[in-house]
């Protein structure tokens, strides 16, 4: 082709560029996660792409352990954000700080309500913050004891029910070869760890505030405070084998030496997994021990930034991905649910057949129902989460021994009150 | 005529622009947020003095994570120059198989920080680590050892794992300053003197010195800063045998959204990072900061 072949081809590709409509609606909105299971969330965005033309979706991933300061990072750098994955503990001070807006304020008219009116009570109270709801489930779970059923059928152990019962039985096999029957997942950097706490404590009927909020965890009558005695007591016994992260109890449970484990619900699903675990199967959740029974439920959601509600064209399209990814059919919260064994809190998925049949077989129905009845959700101040960055390394101090109890709680209390005092005067 | 020596300030323009805009501006930002209440949760930023050093230095977690720290740095650095010092010698020899030797000493080098930490979990852990299956299957142990979970072990444990991550680069830095002596000094050195440790000390040691200093820096200041591969491996714990102080400033910036917190944690380290710098370079002087020995 001579050049002058070219330059009109040239000429003409520009020309046809220039002819095709400008598509001045399609809007891309910024959606940050971490990083569970991208490939589902990729999928589930396409999906949500391809029924709604015009509306892009840019998923940015962290790992979960640096999630909540890259989140802050974007937010105070002026980062574009239009929907994140939020978190209960976060939501009070994001909210305050006015990086989050509530959803009432991007969706339509009653569209919140109705599906507010379908939700886990726990997880509702895990997306309000002063009256305003700011997310939907992404997933919504509790915290439970887990065993390995086959390890206590061959030593003629029953499932126990107190804390007492768990140190009895863990004694017994230690003495029967078992070296550390409890494996926890230590980290005082993962939020995680103070949530197993806390459902600990509500195992025991306790909690660590009362109906004002005052901290009342350093009071040696108090289930958290006779709770820490319990951990440091069964470390000091050495019959705990810390794990600084679950993905690695999922691997310790299943070499068989080890009896028990405090986890989120869907850790038994990974435990239990046929394909990919030697020991699937021989894992059982029992309710959380401590006579209550009652457990730590929490939801992570779906919220909108501030900064997208401010934009009448990404609000709108924020809400439609939000609808779509925790919204009615909730189709999306059951593919979770199926295919990766996480809760939920849209109680309708209870009765889904296909649910029910999947989840069968890792856990029993039954028992995972009477334990999320009897779930409470936690204490979420606008200063929990900066309390528990404090408080959690004291916890895992006292755990092995490097402070007492006493001084654990003692200044964890302390911290709380001030930071209840500084925000009062905000 | 055009010269460099002309305009000197406009050659050096772009680079000090960088060197402004992505050094000087966040370190005096840095500081001025230290000296002020910059909490997220919080409106307004008043000047508060020092009083954000005071608060953070009077706390048990700042005291524990400058020990812990410290005492990382003074071990690991002379660690990491010691063995790359010994491996760039050793494989400065040629001998077979030597080239790919050399690229299996390089590997630790290009593994994240996350990675290697997985890895040093894989042989430390006491249900599935490598190395308590050896002891056991050799009869050394009866019962798996906590290495990871002991804190007087677990220090020394993520020390091995650091030192491992460090030392590709020193063998490199070494092997550098080693090709660029004199042939015919060696040479000499080898009529002169049969003891190899003589050699060394008296002929290539001298020759290396500022190279080993420059490592000795580089990696104090490693290893006083380090974070990810500890906290993927401990996360600090247990109880804070492995907090470092790195994770004081991410702690305080990032959980509890004290950003005036975190950056005077961040100079305070600063701080101890120049004295550390100082004293090396008066402990051994060379040529290199302009100072002869």
């Amino acid at each position: 082709m001579s050049v002058r072949g070219l330059a009109a081809a040239a000429a003409l590709g520009a020309g046809a560029l220039a002819l095709q409509p400008a598509n001045a609606e399609e809007i891309t909105l910024e959606f940050v996660v971490w990083n569970y299971a991208l490939d589902v969330i990729q999928d589930n965005v396409r999906q949500f792409e391809a029924a709604n033309p015009g509306i892009r979706v840019n998923v940015t991933d962290y790992t979960w352990p640096d999630y909540q300061d890259s989140l802050v990072l974007r937010f105070r750098g002026g980062t574009r954000t239009d929907v994140l994955y939020g978190g209960q503990d976060w939501l009070p001070a994001w909210a305050a700080a006015g990086w989050l807006a509530p959803l009432e304020s991007i969706a339509p008219e009653g569209a919140v309500a109705t599906l507010a009116s379908e939700m886990a009570g726990f997880a509702l109270s895990d997306v309000t913050y002063e009256g305003g709801i700011y997310g939907l489930p992404y997933y919504a779970d509790t915290i439970s004891f887990l065993y390995n059923a086959r390890l206590l059928d061959e030593h003629g152990i029953a499932v126990p029910t107190t804390w007492d019962e768990v140190m009895e039985a863990s004694e017994a096999l230690k003495a029967a070869g078992i070296d550390r029957p409890i494996v926890y997942e230590y980290n005082q950097e993962l939020p995680n760890f103070f949530d197993a706490f806390v459902a600990q404590v509500y195992g025991r009927g306790g909690d660590l505030f009362d109906d004002e909020l005052n901290a009342i965890f350093d009071d040696p009558d108090n289930a958290a405070y006779q709770h820490l005695e319990w951990l440091r007591e069964a470390f000091a016994r050495e019959l705990v084998q810390p794990e600084n992260h679950e993905s690695n109890v999922i691997t310790t449970m299943n070499t068989g030496e080890h009896a028990f484990t405090v986890v989120y619900n869907y850790v038994l699903a990974a435990m239990n997994n046929v394909g990919a675990q030697p020991l699937a199967g021989d894992f059982q959740l029992a309710r959380m021990p401590g006579g209550e029974g009652a457990t730590l439920g929490f939801a992570k959601f779906y919220a909108a930034t501030a900064d997208a509600a401010a934009d009448p064209a990404r609000a709108e399209a924020a809400w439609k991905f939000i609808e779509f990814m925790a919204g009615q059919p909730y189709g999306v919260a059951k593919r979770w649910a199926v295919e990766h064994g996480l809760g939920f809190g849209q109680l309708p998925l209870l009765d889904d057949a296909d649910v029910i049949e999947a989840w069968s077989g890792w856990v029993d129905m039954d028992v995972l129902s009477a334990q999320v009845a009897s779930a409470r959700a936690g204490t979420w101040t606008e200063w929990t989460a900066v309390w528990t960055a404090f408080f959690r390394p004291l916890l895992a101090s006292a755990m092995v021994g490097e402070i007492s109890v006493d001084e654990a709680m003692s200044e964890g209390a302390e911290r709380w009150n001030m930071l209840r005092a500084q925000f009062a005067g905000r | 005529m055009w010269t460099l020596r002309r305009f000197p300030l406009l050659w050096l323009l772009p680079a000090l622009l960088l060197v402004a805009a992505f050094i000087a501006y966040p370190v005096a930002h840095a500081f001025w947020t230290s000296l002020h209440r910059v909490n997220l949760l919080f409106p307004g930023e008043p000047f508060v003095g020092l009083e954000n050093y005071q608060r953070v230095m009077a706390t048990r977690q700042f005291r524990t994570g400058l020990r812990n720290s410290a005492t990382f740095m003074a071990l690991a650095a002379p660690l990491v120059v010691l063995a790359g010092v010994a491996i760039a010698l050793f494989l400065q020899r040629r001998f077979r198989g030597s080239l790919i030797v050399r690229s299996i000493v390089l590997l630790p080098w290009v593994l994240p920080g996350a990675i290697s930490a997985v890895l040093w979990v894989w042989v430390f852990h006491p249900s599935f680590g490598i190395l308590n299956g050896v002891l056991r299957n050799i009869g050394a142990i009866d019962s798996s050892i906590q290495f990871l979970n002991t804190p007087s072990l677990a220090f020394y444990c993520v020390l091995v794992a650091y030192v491992w991550t460090q030392i590709p680069f020193a063998v490199v830095l070494t092997m550098a300053a080693l090709a660029a002596i004199n042939r015919e000094t060696l040479e000499a050195a080898m009529i002169d003197c049969r003891s190899g440790w003589k050699r060394f000390r008296f002929v290539v040691f001298p020759e290396i010195k500022a190279m080993v200093v420059v490592l000795l820096v580089y990696n104090a200041l490693m290893a006083f800063t380090t974070y990810d591969l500890v906290y993927a491996m401990t996360g600090g714990g247990p109880g804070t045998a492995t907090t470092l102080l790195a994770f004081q400033v991410w702690r305080e910036g990032f959980s509890m959204y004290d950003f005036g917190a975190g950056s005077a944690v961040a100079f305070l380290m600063v701080l101890v990072a120049v004295a550390v710098i100082v004293a090396i370079t008066r402990a051994l002087p060379s040529d290199l900061f302009g100072e002869r020995p």
